[in-house]
């Protein structure tokens, strides 16, 4: 399949008075042409900073592009002039934003701002470009639409503000739309009509959505693909039934073993109560990552390396990358595999140190459980 | 009523005045909660969902009085026999309110003047004797110094953990206030106290010299909960703990409420909007829609057999986190309506998909008790 956008070592910081923020710290991701790639992490992950980079609309100064490049269908739009990548904005890449309050301008009516959008790209005459206005608010599925386009944001629910948002970002048919949250801030009933229209549409369309969200069920029913986002940079990222099925960066098994399952009561089948798998601890501060793995101050597999230096992202299985030392073994032993005989020994000596060390964790382990024991 | 009963709450009311539009000068009520009936268990976990707008928040603010509920009664661990005397003196007052209503609508008010009069002077009269009786257990009636008392059995957790701690106190004094007000613990068993409080939920001792804002918003809401906990309060309403936190920390938090029910031997009005989390701490559920709960029923009842076709629609459009699972449920068309103009009947009914006749003019009430499983609707689609 053809990839519409590629992004390579993305990194956006934020340069502040006295220290720097490294929002965005070297993110790789494609977007192959009606493909659909969720982004999940938590605030201040950097996901919506991403979508921001992606648009050029980072506030400069005090944020800055420091390096990466965004190629879409072949244009480093992080190389663009100012003037140069308005024409590509709204165009070719569009932005559906969380807060459909506001995000839309309260003084125009929503008439007027899809059609500045047309008149903006297309040479279109100013009723023509209202009355194709109205054409897209039937599209994303509104009531009279010929007096819809009269009307101000504020006459309009929240649902139908985000229907108002999508067809401005759709109007010119773009070939990669970022939604960033564009449901959060909608009640579930409306949430699923919103999550609807936008299947219905990139399935008409055939349109690239980067999808940008904290809640993974959101996701789980709508995405193809899934990069999972820790302090800056990707940690993951796999199909999203590869990816719920076998999670494997220990920050991606808590994220899943957090959400509360619907269906699932209060008790367990035992009678005692059932406690949600949290991850302990929180964000690590912008300002200051750990020098190695920016999760190992709340994994619960940290190793000694891991403290030392951040490890790769590897390709685990076809599609499944992951940034962890747990998996950076299992390639190798797999590599070894490959080699045959010699091979063979090798992993047999690799497999003696392996339960070497995890005697000498079992050790730590029970160490620690005993000094809690005493507090 | 049930000797468990902790906190009974009948017919609450509580409208608020909107104006009509910028300039006008009249204002029009918009009910925010429409009757409803509601009953806390000891120690159990009550919870309340529904859509932004439905009333879950005024019932909890209700509860503690930050908001004057316009009519209603909320029973705090009351003696029966009150209760039924208060209930008989509120029925025949209600019986002459309809009376005197009925005069209004008949358009005949004019010469019937002294008959008006005397039927609202007995009204008055009614209520000032039933409030007196029930002043002793009705939150809603109490006298200043007793509402002072029972207050120390309430206390609430807030939704947003960066507004509702004050910036200027430390840690300490933000938990402290209660106890010291209320004279429980003072001076050095005080400062024991808050330690105890913040070892309980998570959080180390030399928290308690700090501000607010040298902490996360997780660790925020911990000092919340701490606050709350302060002066071993009976019910703690939670109103939206946790849809302010992200996942992981959401998950944190929730664990903590559970953990601490069960020490402290807590009962909590669980207030949110997300049903996976409501289910997940809650023994009980109520699903309110526009003012009114429309279902109520043990929480697993509700999630594998819900029967009213709000909650059953909602439950369908709530994400699964699981890709194999793309429900194509009922998505609900339109928007909830505004409470300032309720629809006619059953306020559900214009985007109900099993709307009969009767559903546009009259009201259902909550009944039909089925093994606790209550649902206000005419043609529930399950039955």
């Amino acid at each position: 399949m053809e990839n519409v956008l590629e992004v390579n070592d993305l990194a956006t910081y934020f340069f502040m008075h006295d220290y720097i923020i490294r929002a965005v710290d070297g993110v790789d991701f494609t977007l192959a042409k009606g493909e659909t790639l969720g982004i999940v992490g938590e605030s201040g992950c950097g996901k919506s900073m991403t979508s921001m980079s992606l648009m050029r609309l980072i506030p400069d100064p005090p944020g800055k592009i420091v390096h990466g490049e965004v190629n879409l269908k072949g244009t480093d739009l992080v190389k663009l002039s100012e003037e140069k990548m308005r024409r590509y904005r709204g165009n070719e890449i569009s932005m559906i934003f969380q807060e459909p309050m506001t995000s839309l301008n309260p003084v125009y009516t929503i008439g007027f701002q899809i059609s500045e959008v047309l008149r903006l790209h297309r040479d279109i005459e100013k009723r023509e470009a209202l009355r194709e206005a109205a054409r897209l608010l039937k599209m994303v599925g509104m009531s009279d639409p010929d007096e819809r386009v009269h009307e101000y944001p504020f006459q309009l629910s929240g649902g139908l503000r985000q229907r108002a948002m999508i067809a401005i970002a759709m109007a010119c048919e773009p070939s990669v739309m970022i939604a960033d949250e564009p449901t959060t801030a909608l009640d579930v009933t409306i949430q699923a009509q919103i999550l609807r229209l936008m299947g219905e549409l990139k399935e008409a369309k055939d349109t690239s959505i980067a999808f940008i969200t904290h809640d993974l069920a959101v996701i789980a029913g709508f995405t193809d693909r899934v990069m999972v986002m820790y302090a800056g940079v990707a940690v993951e990222d796999a199909p999203v039934k590869e990816l719920f099925k076998n999670p494997l960066h220990p920050y991606t098994q808590g994220l899943l073993g957090s959400v509360p399952v619907l269906g699932v009561g209060k008790l367990n089948e035992d009678g005692t109560r059932r406690l949600l798998q949290a991850i302990p601890g929180t964000l690590p501060d912008a300002r200051r990552f750990p020098r190695g793995c920016r999760f190992a101050p709340r994994c619960p597999h940290a190793m000694k390396r891991c403290w030392e230096a951040e490890p790769e992202m590897v390709e685990v299985a076809p599609g499944h990358n992951v940034r962890c030392y747990l998996h950076h073994e299992v390639v190798r032993e797999r590599k070894v595999r490959n080699l045959g005989a010699a091979g063979r020994r090798i992993a047999k000596l690799q497999e003696h140190d392996r339960k070497k060390r995890e005697a000498k964790r079992a050790r730590a382990e029970r160490k620690e459980n005993k000094r809690d024991g005493v507090s | 009523m049930t000797d468990k009963s902790l906190l009974d709450i009948r017919k609450l009311r509580k409208t608020f005045p909107v104006k009509a539009n910028v300039f006008s000068t009249k204002s029009i009520p918009l009910k925010a909660v429409d009757g409803v009936n509601l009953q806390i268990r000891k120690g159990e976990t009550l919870g309340l969902v529904g859509e932004s707008g439905c009333g879950k928040t005024t019932v909890g603010r209700c509860l503690l009085r930050l908001y004057q509920p316009d009519s209603g009664r909320i029973w705090l661990e009351a003696d029966p026999d009150v209760v039924a005397e208060v209930e008989a003196r509120d029925a025949e007052r209600e019986e002459i309110e309809a009376e005197l209503q009925s005069v209004f609508e008949n358009g005949s008010a004019r010469g019937q003047s002294r008959k008006i009069r005397e039927l609202k002077q007995k009204i008055r009269t009614i209520k000032a004797v039933a409030d007196r009786k029930a002043a002793e257990y009705d939150l809603l009636s109490m006298p200043a110094a007793r509402m002072q008392r029972a207050r120390k059995e309430i206390q609430m957790v807030f939704q947003d953990p960066w507004a509702s701690l004050n910036p200027q106190m430390v840690v300490k004094d933000l938990i402290g206030e209660g106890p010291y007000t209320f004279g429980t613990h003072r001076g050095r068993t005080l400062d024991r106290w808050v330690n105890e409080l913040l070892d309980k939920v998570g959080l180390p001792k030399n928290a308690a010299n700090r501000y607010p804002h040298e902490f996360s918003g997780g660790q925020r809401q911990r000092i919340g909960i701490a606050r709350a906990l302060a002066l071993t309060p009976k019910l703690i309403v939670c109103d939206e703990p946790v849809s302010a936190l992200d996942v992981s920390v959401q998950a944190q938090v929730l664990n903590l409420l559970i953990s601490l029910q069960d020490d402290f031997d807590l009962a909590y009005l669980f207030i949110a909007h997300d049903l996976s989390v409501v289910q997940y701490v809650s023994d009980r559920v109520a699903v309110m829609y526009l003012g009114k709960v429309v279902e109520l029923a043990d929480s697993r009842q509700l999630y594998q057999s819900p029967r009213h076709p709000y909650t059953i629609s909602l439950l369908s459009s709530i994400p699964v986190a699981d890709p194999d699972i793309r429900v194509e449920g009922q998505i609900l068309e339109g928007d909830v309506p505004s409470p300032i103009n309720p629809p006619p009947g059953c306020s559900f009914h214009p985007r109900c998909p099993h709307r009969i006749d009767p559903c546009d003019k009259i009201l259902p009430e909550l009944g039909r008790d089925r093994d606790g499983h209550r649902i206000a609707c005419h043609n529930p689609p399950n039955d």
